[in-house]
């Protein structure tokens, strides 16, 4: 009995272990508040002002393509960096016993990168398709006004494709480039067989793009009808 | 001109089947691919004779992304400016229906597979047994897929003038 009360006592709890109680915390917290005020105004007969079309129908369509064009890039370029540093740590570690591995396994560098590029190349087109409308003439004409917003739409949905999926990708060739790494490190025929799986997961970067080409292909900005 | 079931907004949901559909997915494929990726090249170190069976599982994750381009291809053919809102939570239903079918599947296709080819390294004949549960976890997707497509055949059916 004395010695479990001294080994409590003793060991002091991390922060760490506390993190999931805040973050319940915080979550349960916004729920809660979220749910007051959906029911005072559902419950007092409001409840037609909460309007997710409204909210639609009024933001301009400039602020969905620009999100979109600065989601594509930014989550691309994060999905890079963290593939980058986890096949980087990898190599480096296993470089230390096995310096041969380091210029060969720069390929699953490469590969993460090319993630960040398709990025790039996705958020140039979209901001080539940002073209101003007079807005007067989207309140008068109806087709300019449905075309303009369908394609801040269209933009905002291929810049979200864009960026997620390069997320996840990078992520993905990122753990495979360190597992390629460490067994290039412990046997050099290894690596090529290894490579097929990281091209497996390139391949997914790569249906991110085609989708999104696919959509902003449809959308089309400006003053004609 | 705008009515109550053509607003001007009806696309936004479409975009996000379209969205829904392929990111759903290729995050599923994409933690297949990772999970089972690390265990090939953990039993590659010991057994490089069999990484090329072992690729098994990164090739069904990689299916389970193909669906849900094949589902983002099919609803983004329907996305036009004067969208009924009929079409377009049609649209965002599939595309949600392909998504996280898919994210499920990779997933499970993720964890058999790095179980998979760890105990096919020590056990060769168990790689039926593991090529077995693993098209079971691909049949999840298709079941998405199957949802999904006979969903999307009904997207056309409602018109704006």
């Amino acid at each position: 009995m004395m010695s479990v009360a001294s080994n409590t006592a003793s060991t002091p709890y991390s922060y760490n272990s506390y993190a999931k109680y805040v973050y319940g915390y915080i979550a349960s917290l916004i729920a809660f508040i979220l749910t007051v005020i959906v029911f005072y105004y559902v419950l007092t007969g409001r409840g037609e002002r909460i309007d997710f079309g409204w909210f639609l129908m009024e933001t301009s369509p400039y602020m969905w393509a620009s999100i979109g064009v600065g989601l594509a890039v930014s989550l691309s370029v994060v999905g890079a960096a963290l593939g980058i540093y986890t096949t980087g740590v990898s190599i480096i570690g296993g470089g230390v016993k096995a310096p041969r591995i380091k210029t060969k396994n720069l390929i699953s560098v490469i590969f993460c990168e090319a993630v960040a590029i398709y990025g790039l190349i996705i958020a140039i087109v979209l901001t080539g398709q940002i073209v101003i409308y007079t807005p007067e003439l989207a309140d008068s004409d109806y087709t300019v006004k449905s075309r303009n917003w369908f394609s801040g739409y269209a933009m905002f949905g291929a810049g979200i494709i864009t960026g997620v999926v390069n997320l996840v990708c990078g992520i993905c060739v990122g753990q495979v480039g360190s597992g390629a790494a460490l067994s290039d490190a412990a046997d050099p025929t290894l690596f090529v067989k290894v490579l097929i799986i990281e091209i497996f997961g390139s391949a997914i970067g790569l249906f991110g793009l085609i989708v999104s080409v696919l959509v902003i292909s449809k959308a089309k900005m400006g003053d004609k009808a | 001109m705008a009515t109550e079931f053509c607003p001007v907004y009806s696309p936004f949901f479409g975009v996000m089947g379209c969205v829904s559909s392929i990111v759903f997915t290729c995050l599923g494929a994409g933690y297949g691919t990772a999970k089972s990726g690390v265990g090939i090249t953990a039993m590659g170190v010991m057994r490089p004779d069999l990484i090329i069976r072992g690729l098994f599982p990164v090739v069904l994750a990689g299916i389970v992304g193909i669906y849900g381009l094949v589902v983002s291809v099919v609803i983004s053919g329907g996305l036009t400016q004067n969208l009924s809102l009929f079409s377009s939570f049609v649209q965002l239903g599939s595309g949600l229906s392909v998504g996280l079918a898919g994210l499920a599947a990779g997933f499970a296709i993720g964890i058999v597979g790095d179980a998979g080819v760890r105990g096919f390294a020590q056990q060769p004949k168990l790689f039926v047994g593991m090529m077995l549960i693993l098209i079971f976890a691909e049949v999840l997707a298709i079941y998405g897929l199957i949802v999904a497509l006979i969903l999307n055949t009904r997207a056309g059916s409602g018109t704006c003038e």
